[in-house]
């Protein structure tokens, strides 16, 4: 093999490399996340603080539902992961919520932050959130 | 016990005291109670809203540190996204 068939082996090789990585990082970027030690303490006071019932929710369906306080018909559907918070009324999706902490915390954080605000401070959360309406 | 956990990028800041020493005075407590409640109030001047969580009870916001409470979780400002 030549010299330069070789070099062009190379530089394809790292051409493929530095094409698939982003790609890599993307599917491995939430275990990644997972293993941190600010993942795990979230983790932890989630886990205190979720029934075992809403705990299984959280992980088999990706969300977690938090009952409205003031209204028996509407529940809010908060994602495990970063995203809008669904409000579904009598089964069907009204509204998207979109409420955020002004400081950065981990996604374990976040789902805690919706259900403490919504079962103890439903008002001040729905003021606070900005309000897509689902049209069907 | 009690216990102050505050939400933060590092996961949660706790502080933990004992409820029964902190009621009868015990030096060590009082100053683990009077941490938290700088912790407290210094969280609340930053717009941070705070939850009294206890075992088989509704979750409850709070306006003062309560030294009686089983947890308190203090969740920083939240804004529209």
């Amino acid at each position: 093999m030549s010299l330069i068939t070789q070099v062009l082996t190379i530089l394809c090789s790292i051409v493929i490399a530095l094409a698939i990585a982003p790609m890599v990082w993307l599917i491995l970027q939430p275990y990644l996340k997972g293993w941190s030690r600010a993942e795990r303490r979230a983790s932890n006071l989630l886990r205190d603080i979720l029934t075992p019932d809403q705990l299984r929710q959280l992980v088999w369906r990706g969300y977690l539902e938090v009952p409205s306080p003031s209204e028996p018909q509407r529940v809010y559907r908060v994602p495990r992961a970063k995203g809008y918070v669904q409000v579904i009324e009598n089964g069907r999706a009204t509204m998207r919520l979109c409420v955020q902490p002004v400081e950065c915390l981990p996604d374990a954080d976040i789902v805690l932050l919706h259900k403490l605000m919504i079962e103890a401070n439903e008002e001040t959360y729905l003021q606070k959130a900005n309000k897509y309406i689902c049209i069907d | 016990m009690g216990i102050l956990r505050v939400m933060s990028r590092r996961g949660d800041d706790r502080v933990t005291w004992d409820k029964q020493k902190a009621l009868m005075g015990e030096s060590d407590t009082l100053a683990a109670v009077r941490e938290a409640e700088r912790i407290f109030a210094q969280e609340r001047a930053k717009g941070a809203t705070a939850f009294k969580v206890e075992t088989g009870k509704p979750i409850e916001r709070i306006e003062q540190f309560d030294v009686t409470a089983e947890q308190i979780v203090m969740v920083p400002r939240v804004v529209g996204g």
